[in-house]
């Protein structure tokens, strides 16, 4: 088998890097492939808990690396679902601890186990962000509409750009998506921001209190039926895998008594 | 007064002044200086030197030269309009 590694940075801290991670993976477990997440945030450990998986971590991704253990003892495999496994990162060592060459030869070796190898990385454009796209052909880019990220965002796409012969493609998921403070003019908005970045959508994801949930309980929200980010991290699943799923309909700019009557008539799918 | 805002509102685009326009002209302009890694204050010096040259050849109107810094796609492109009334040679 040779699975696709696929690594999910985004320059800017605190746009849902890790939340994305986990919910694109159970989605796409979901859909019947083997995925790993991989957990490159050394010191900085989040990926177990929003899985739920905390308190069945043994060994790590730097115990790997080190030869203290063997790949599998490593792994942790989520109960809920058997084709979907987690390599933590070191809580007590730093982004130092792992170099290029390593997670290449890491990344190849998982990759001939699962079809997926998601590659969760640290914010910043430093080392830790070096190694985490080292072993990686695909990247998706993460970033909220808000300048400060949609910057750093624009600076990861060029460093990735710059590794072209190795990333063959990158995409951008949008989150955190406030729609209505979009049609009323308040925050950028999808084609804003696309414009802007010049680069293909992956997928938007609508900011949910849910998520907030979710993290709480360990469980992602695409994991469960009923949410609109779960929906939108489903549908991001779907389009990895080749998929053409139509972009939710979060616009409420046409929200004037033309478009109700319209609407009225003519009921449109959300 | 709510509900008559809402009744008088038509569809329309963005709105010039309001935060989503602000950010997004804001963005483009720090990007395209980003990206080129130019140091501010750099693109108006150039801009003065290029008008200064061209002015040498040809009477110009005055304040109607422009200079716009275009992004297409991800390359950034400068383009120069300057109004000639009739050459200096």
């Amino acid at each position: 088998m040779s699975g696709r590694v696929i690594v999910i940075t985004s320059g800017k801290g605190g746009v849902g890097k890790t939340t994305a991670s986990a919910n694109i993976g159970v989605a796409l477990a979901n859909t019947g492939a083997s995925v790993c997440l991989v957990d490159m945030d050394i010191g900085l450990r989040n990926l177990d808990i929003l899985m739920g998986l905390e308190n069945r971590v043994v060994y790590n991704l730097v115990d790997v690396v080190e030869e203290r253990c063997k790949l599998r003892q490593a792994l942790v495999k989520d109960k809920r679902m058997p084709n979907l496994s987690l390599l933590p990162a070191a809580q007590t060592r730093d982004k130092t601890a792992v170099n290029a060459e390593q997670m290449k030869k890491l990344c190849e070796e998982l990759k001939s186990m699962f079809d997926f190898v998601l590659v969760d990385s640290p914010a910043g454009i430093e080392s830790g962000f070096q190694n985490a796209i080292a072993g990686a052909e695909e990247a998706i880019v993460i970033t909220t509409p808000e300048m400060s990220a949609v910057r750093d965002a624009d600076r990861i796409i060029g460093l990735l750009e710059a590794q072209k012969d190795q990333i063959t493609q990158y995409r951008l998921v949008l989150n955190r998506l406030r729609p209505k403070m979009v049609a009323n003019s308040d925050m950028m908005g999808v084609e804003d921001v696309l414009e802007i970045l010049s680069v293909k959508l992956l997928g938007v994801v609508p900011e949910d209190e849910e998520i907030i949930i979710s993290t709480n309980k360990g469980e992602p929200v695409s994991g469960t039926d009923n949410t609109r980010s779960g929906l939108a991290f489903r549908n991001i699943a779907r389009r990895l895998r080749g998929e053409e799923v139509p972009f939710m309909d979060l616009d409420v700019k046409n929200d004037t008594w033309v478009t109700r009557i319209v609407n009225f008539f003519n009921p449109v799918r959300v | 007064m709510q509900i008559l805002d809402w009744l008088f509102k038509v569809p329309t685009g963005a709105t010039p002044g309001t935060a989503a326009v602000t950010a997004k002209d804001r963005m483009r302009n720090m990007l395209t200086h980003d990206r080129l890694e130019l140091p501010a204050g750099k693109l108006e010096v150039l801009e003065e030197e290029l008008t200064a040259v061209v002015a040498r050849y040809f009477d110009l109107e005055p304040d109607t030269t422009r200079f716009d810094l275009k992004q297409i796609d991800r390359k950034a492109a400068l383009i120069a309009n300057f109004q000639l009334v009739r050459s200096k040679c």
